[in-house]
């Protein structure tokens, strides 16, 4: 009698499928896939969202009752803001760990504030369909992913901080940090404008270099922001360019640093 | 849906180091992927035990306490990037295209810390060798040619320890993300922040082979004043005035 070899038994090999990779920012096809109708509920999901699923977010964007969205996505870019500028605060400590907070989350939404308006004109400008509450989600998107990034950085920040002396370094770094995070931010907002039929993004590009430049210029006007001070306000106006320059004139001697060994 | 395999449900056993040598991509992907905090506490381990090795073998030319220190120090500066860069770096994955949760790319650089960690325990004994053999040092004098080779050889095989887990970093995000562009892309993010922050810890842990000159201490006591970027700006500066 023919006994049926046995067959062993197959061994079946962990082979995970690779991460399905979030839809490019940038594809071309429209928004409205199954995945990204799935509502936001709450401001987590937001986050999540801008991170992993951005063009979740700007489908939901477009939705009846987005405000409600938007306002969650002000509010945690807000947190994330003050919390940003506790460790900020950290460099000085004392009355900055208060003031550092406040005067970040204030110039984040005085600036985004100021931009408004131009930015729905450059919009408009470009040929896009967005309506101003979908420019104004655009808008929130920025701050969020930006302050969000922040949040990522702080550790480091917090660690050099606690190591440095000169108030000209430390803002540098902040200034990078910053930098980095707003350049994650216009991408996404870029991507909701193209979503949005924008013919060009010229217009757009413009008004990054506008909103820079307010931004830079916020941290001269709500100064000192690392540093202490008298006073909340400074006294005296000045350009952001200015400002810098007598910065690192008097970045202090005693920076340069200790011994390797 | 995530099928629970056989080689997820796997006890982590320390033979696992060798995989992450070798580079099995399919199952240090299953690894990240299953999230085990036991094989998370075995790479640890590794960590600690790999690079706390090579440290002990770098500061014994110094001294038996000076080899304690960076025995402790070398691990401590691999764990705190990990862990001070770990949001960040979880931030970036997705934003660079490669949809990653936090506990996976998490588990990503462990893993291939803890290769580069296993490569330095590995080379530890022949670093010991060498220091042995070099002359002692004394405040009196340094054999300029014995710093030099001790030196270059701790270059050599950092840089060969480097290399080799960011190989297997990179081999590892191209499976996970399955485009060797959007792996780079991660991977040179990733190495930008942890290489910024891992100079920082450094400045800040020194010294690690200590100079004879100095007193044997845990800390300088200068360890919070500057930063590692102000002190290379600095001695830029002196070049260029000098």
């Amino acid at each position: 009698m023919n006994e049926p070899t046995p067959v062993p038994p197959v061994m079946q090999t962990a082979s995970p499928l690779p991460a399905p990779a979030p839809p490019s920012l940038h594809e071309p096809r429209p928004l409205g896939d199954p995945a990204e109708r799935a509502p936001i509920s709450n401001t987590f999901v937001a986050i999540e969202a801008i991170l992993r699923h951005p063009r979740r977010l700007l489908f939901q964007m477009r939705q009846p009752g987005a405000g409600k969205l938007i306002a969650a996505m002000i509010s945690a870019s807000l947190i994330c803001g003050l919390i940003y500028g506790v460790v900020v605060g950290t460099f000085s400590g004392g009355t900055q760990l208060w003031i550092a907070p406040v005067k970040i989350a204030m110039g984040l939404l005085i600036s985004a504030a100021i931009c408004l308006p131009s930015l729905y004109i450059f919009a408009c400008l470009s040929g896009s369909q967005a309506r101003l509450v979908e420019v104004c989600g655009l808008l929130a998107g920025l701050l969020l992913l930006m302050t969000l990034l922040l949040i990522g950085f702080a550790p480091v920040a917090w660690i050099f901080s606690e190591s440095t002396e000169s108030p000209a370094w430390m803002g540098t770094l902040h200034l990078i940090f910053w930098l980095v995070a707003t350049v994650f931010g216009l991408r996404f907002m870029k991507a909701g404008f193209s979503h949005a039929n924008a013919r060009s993004q010229a217009g757009i590009n413009v008004w990054i270099v506008i909103f820079l430049l307010v931004a830079l210029q916020m941290t001269t006007a709500l100064r000192p922001i690392l540093g202490k001070s008298e006073s909340f306000f400074p006294a005296e106006k000045k350009f952001f360019i200015g400002h810098w320059g007598d910065c690192l004139k008097s970045a202090p001697e005693k920076s340069k640093g200790a011994s390797p060994n | 849906m995530h099928i629970q395999t056989q080689l997820e449900t796997t006890k982590p056993h320390l033979g696992e180091i060798a995989t992450l040598l070798r580079g099995d991509v399919e199952k240090t992907a299953a690894w990240s992927e299953s999230g085990d905090a036991r094989r998370v506490a075995l790479q640890i381990a590794v960590i600690i035990a790999g690079a706390g090795c090579y440290g002990a073998a770098m500061g014994w030319w110094r001294d038996p306490r000076q080899a304690l220190f960076t025995a402790i120090k070398f691990p401590l500066i691999i764990l705190l990037t990990t862990i001070g860069n770990a949001l960040i770096n979880a931030m970036l994955a997705p934003l660079l295209g490669l949809n990653l949760p936090f506990r996976q790319t998490f588990a990503a650089i462990l893993m291939s810390f803890a290769a580069a960690a296993a490569i330095l325990g590995a080379f530890s004994p022949l670093i010991a060798f060498l220091v042995w053999n070099a002359p002692p040092m004394s405040p009196q004098a340094v054999s300029e040619s014995a710093y030099s080779l001790i030196k270059l050889a701790h270059v050599a095989v950092i840089a060969f320890a480097g290399t080799t887990g960011n190989t297997r970093l990179f081999q590892l995000l191209a499976r996970l993300g399955g485009s060797r562009a959007v792996a780079l892309r991660v991977l040179f993010a990733w190495l930008a922040g942890n290489l910024f922050l891992g100079s920082q810890l450094s400045w800040i842990l020194r010294p690690f082979i200590g100079s004879p000159a100095l007193p044997l201490e845990f800390f300088r006591a200068t360890a919070l004043h500057g930063n590692f970027y102000e002190n290379v700006f600095h001695s830029f500066l002196q070049i260029l005035n000098d």
